[in-house]
């Protein structure tokens, strides 16, 4: 007895350091990385560029922009809207209404002229049926896809299946692109043959000031908690994602804002049934390019921006990153023979290694650690002094790397640029660790005992578009 | 290992120095967060009026150099250098002289082509860009030694671009396709924009036969790749060659076997009011031939209904699809087989065909 409580003591010790080290570290790496790559991607993607690819008259590749929208009546018509103002020379918008039954398919009938189309689909990638497909007679590129509920994956492939340009961006139906969002996404396919995949920065509209579908003003929300998640996503994307760019193991383009090259996503089928199928199908576009030699790059970029609304009351909160950690775990499940296998180099041993060992198994060695080490204090194994000191370095090393993330946004992009905003968010980077990421550890330790439900759970929308006089009128 | 660790009498020490530095670089980052945000913003508002009082001074002043600081950082180039770019692709004439001119008195293009001497790639690549955007003849040989000497591809595609703005005539051309076929393959848009960029440029000075000459030269050139022709001529559809029909049909004849080059070949003759090739191109057994001939059957060959009327059949979805839309659009006999057609018993010629009459219903 004495044996095993020497070695669980030890061994929990080990575990817990390890794992802090390596955590930390990798995230230290990445905003290293990160640096690089951003510093790189702002010399070269200069203004002058930009203009080259607006005045050449046909230096650019179409693109079909697919909107999954199921009951995103609250929302749909800015959305679409937004994107029918997109700055880009030829653009169809193919907007997926997934069996809604809030009036989403009417609303768009009544706002865009809808006439039925008699254009035969062609069935490359499977879906629920398809029961009509409309025309604007206003705008001759909104084409509006109604067919039964089937899910978001569901819903994509069918837009994939209708649409008439060989790369597809697909975004959510609450999510905003700034209209030279896709300029600078599609510019990368003109620039590399070998891209098959990129996407940008998602960012949080929680707080801002919209007007006719565009972003006015940036600013924080003033909820603690809305507030929080976006220091989450500055530090996800701009130190996370660029960083897993550097070192081509990038696994997730968010299924917010994605831009694909359709015959690639074609090729392995489609997308996936799945609550995680934007994680999904990067994986399998990587298990479909190393498995036939195929020449590949997948890319983040982290100047075209969309913006998203984030969820606004801790239910809603908890209930997407339940979602979010499921679809990891099915994610990795499904495409299970690409961990730790050399066959596919960086992207396993870098990429899928960190999901399997830091965001599938984080979340129990942290568990761990919360139960072990207050045992080890009262238990006197673990004293006072060195508690403390621990408990210190993890906080001031997270928060380092949170500001970092800031600094990265500051420094390249300035969205943020009240000073106060600025200070806040590094003041929430302390705040993030008392509560906040103690809820979230919990919610991914619930996802990973329920992986296999495969529900979505509802989200509420909040009208943030405040239409101009004439609009409204 | 742990035990051993914190036994060390050192380990408080060494924790609170952790700790201690990281508290400090926490506080040092914000504060130099803060610092940087004010310096970058500030640099901004100089750098843009600087572009302002460079862009004004080039419309309106004979001798703009005498008006305007010289430069003294990297902002100061950068704000001249974006100044002219943008005069250089808005005006023509006197102004652009001006602004040509101003680039060598203020030094701003030796400064560039220091920079694209530098270590780092994408500074390199930067400074070519810039100079690029200059179109300053006297920077021809400097792009042609730089690429002799360049090991980053990434530069070597931008100093390509540089000269696609500055080749005068068919050798600088035949030359420009060697470099480009010199290179691993990048995409065909960037091809063809760099042939586009040469057309422009000759067409700009009347001398668009140099193009003509290059192009028969290239036609048998092994060290041009195949695809690389291709881009050529989808450069020549792009840029409207209008002068050059016969070696667009000389491509057209040389290259049957290439399907890509002639669906090139029939786009580009197409734009230029030829459309000779696409009788012949409706039977060809790639399905992009077909397709690409389809799209003009309706606007030279009346006669082709009935070729038109088999390709409804086609194996190929988008075969189908364009001769459908092409009967549509080929008057009362196309819509009269389409119609009949409709009523048909295939049922993909059928749907096609009831959509083309939809379409031009609508």
């Amino acid at each position: 007895m004495k044996l095993l409580v020497w070695l669980a003591v030890h061994f929990s010790q080990y575990v817990v350091f390890f794992y802090f080290l390596a955590v930390n570290a990798t995230y230290s790496l990445l905003i290293v990385f990160a640096l690089r790559d951003i510093v790189r991607h702002v010399y070269l993607s200069t203004a002058r560029a930009a203009r080259r690819q607006l005045a050449g008259e046909f230096y650019y590749k179409p693109v079909t922009i697919i909107v999954p929208a199921y009951n995103e009546a609250a929302v749909v018509l800015q959305s679409v809207r937004a994107l029918l103002n997109l700055h880009y020379p030829e653009f169809e918008v193919v907007v997926v209404n997934d069996g809604s039954t809030d009036g989403t398919l009417a609303l768009l009938k009544a706002e865009f002229g809808l006439t039925f189309s008699l254009r035969p689909v062609r069935l490359q990638v499977p879906h629920e049926e398809i029961q009509a497909v409309y025309r604007s007679g206003k705008y001759p590129n909104l084409v509006v896809v109604d067919k039964l509920n089937g899910g978001k994956a569901d819903a994509i492939n069918a837009g994939i299946n209708v649409s008439s340009y060989p790369i597809f961006c697909s975004i959510d139906a609450d999510s905003l692109l700034e209209p030279d969002a896709l300029l600078k996404s599609s510019k990368l396919f003109l620039d590399d043959d070998s891209l098959i995949a990129t996407g940008g920065i998602i960012r949080v509209m929680n707080g801002c000031t919209v007007k006719d579908g565009a972003v006015l003003e940036v600013g924080l929300p003033a909820s603690t908690l809305e507030a929080l998640q976006v220091l989450e996503y500055t530090r996800a994307f701009l130190s996370g994602r660029t960083g897993w760019n550097a070192l081509k193991s990038l696994l997730i383009i968010s299924g917010a804002f994605g831009v694909f090259r359709k015959d690639m996503v074609m090729a392995v089928g489609g997308y996936r049934r799945t609550v995680g199928e934007d994680m999904d199908l990067v994986m399998r576009l990587h298990r479909h390019c190393r498995e036939h030699d195929i020449p590949y790059r997948i890319l983040f970029v982290p100047d075209p921006v969309c913006w998203t609304q984030v969820p606004f009351d801790l239910g809603m909160l908890r209930r997407q990153r339940n979602r979010w950690h499921r679809g990891m775990i099915d994610a990795l499940l499904y495409n299970r023979s690409m961990i730790l296998n050399p066959r596919y180099g960086a992207t396993s041993l870098a990429g899928v290694s960190y999901f399997v060992f830091v965001e599938f198994l984080g979340p129990l060695i942290e568990l761990f650690g919360y139960v072990s080490i207050p045992v080890l204090w009262w238990f006197n194994l673990l004293n006072t002094k060195v508690l403390v000191l621990f408990i210190l370095l993890a906080v001031l090393w997270g928060v380092s790397i949170n500001i970092a993330a800031v600094f990265l946004d500051t420094y390249n992009f300035k969205r943020y640029r009240k000073n106060t905003d600025i200070l806040r968010l590094c003041l929430l980077s302390v705040v993030e660790f008392l509560g906040y990421r103690q809820i979230m550890l919990f919610e991914r330790l619930s996802a990973t005992l329920s992986f296999r439900n495969t529900g979505w759970g509802a989200q509420a929308r909040k009208i943030i578009d405040q239409p101009s006089k004439e609009a409204a009128r | 290992m742990l035990d051993s660790i914190t036994n060390s009498r050192y380990f408080y020490h060494y924790v609170g120095a952790a700790v201690t530095a990281l508290t400090v670089f926490n506080v040092f980052e914000i504060a130099f967060l803060l610092w940087n945000k004010r310096r970058v913003e500030r640099s901004e508002a100089k750098r843009l009026e600087l572009k302002r009082l460079a862009s004004t001074a080039l419309i309106t002043a004979t001798a703009p150099a005498a008006l305007l600081p010289a430069p003294a950082s990297d902002d100061d180039y950068a704000a001249y250098s974006e100044a002219v770019a943008s005069v250089l692709d808005s005006f023509e004439g006197e102004i652009a002289e001006r602004a040509r001119g101003l680039i060598s008195e203020l030094g701003i293009d030796a400064y560039y082509r220091r920079l694209a001497r530098h270590r780092l790639w994408y500074k390199r690549g930067n400074a070519v860009d810039i100079l690029a955007s200059f179109r300053l003849p006297a920077n021809r040989e400097f792009f042609l030694a730089a690429f002799r000497q360049e090991p980053a591809p990434e530069v070597k595609y931008r100093l390509l671009h540089g000269l696609s703005r500055l080749a005068r005539d068919h050798r600088d051309i035949a030359e420009l396709a060697r470099l480009l076929s010199s290179l691993p393959y990048l995409t065909s848009k960037y091809n063809e924009d760099v042939f586009f960029n040469v057309i422009a440029g000759l067409k700009a000075e009347a001398r668009e036969e140099e193009f003509g000459l290059f192009m028969r030269g290239a036609m048998d050139d092994q060290a041009v790749r195949t695809m690389v022709k291709r881009d050529i001529l989808n450069a020549c559809y792009a840029a409207v060659c209008e002068k050059g029909r016969p070696v667009l049909k000389a491509y057209y004849s040389a290259f049957a076997h290439e399907p890509e080059v002639l669906v090139a070949c029939i786009r580009a003759l197409a734009r230029v009011g030829d459309f000779s090739a696409v009788p012949q191109a409706l039977g060809h057994p790639d399905w992009r031939v077909r397709m690409a001939a389809l799209k003009y059957a309706d606007v030279c060959c009346a006669q082709l209904v009935p070729e038109m009327r088999a390709l409804l059949r086609d194996p190929n979805y988008h075969v189908r699809l364009n001769a459908a839309l092409a009967l549509a659009r080929s008057g009362d006999t196309g819509r009269a087989v389409l119609k009949a057609e409709k009523a048909g018993t295939d049922k993909f010629a059928a749907q096609m065909a009831a959509y083309a009459l939809s379409q031009e219903a609508a």
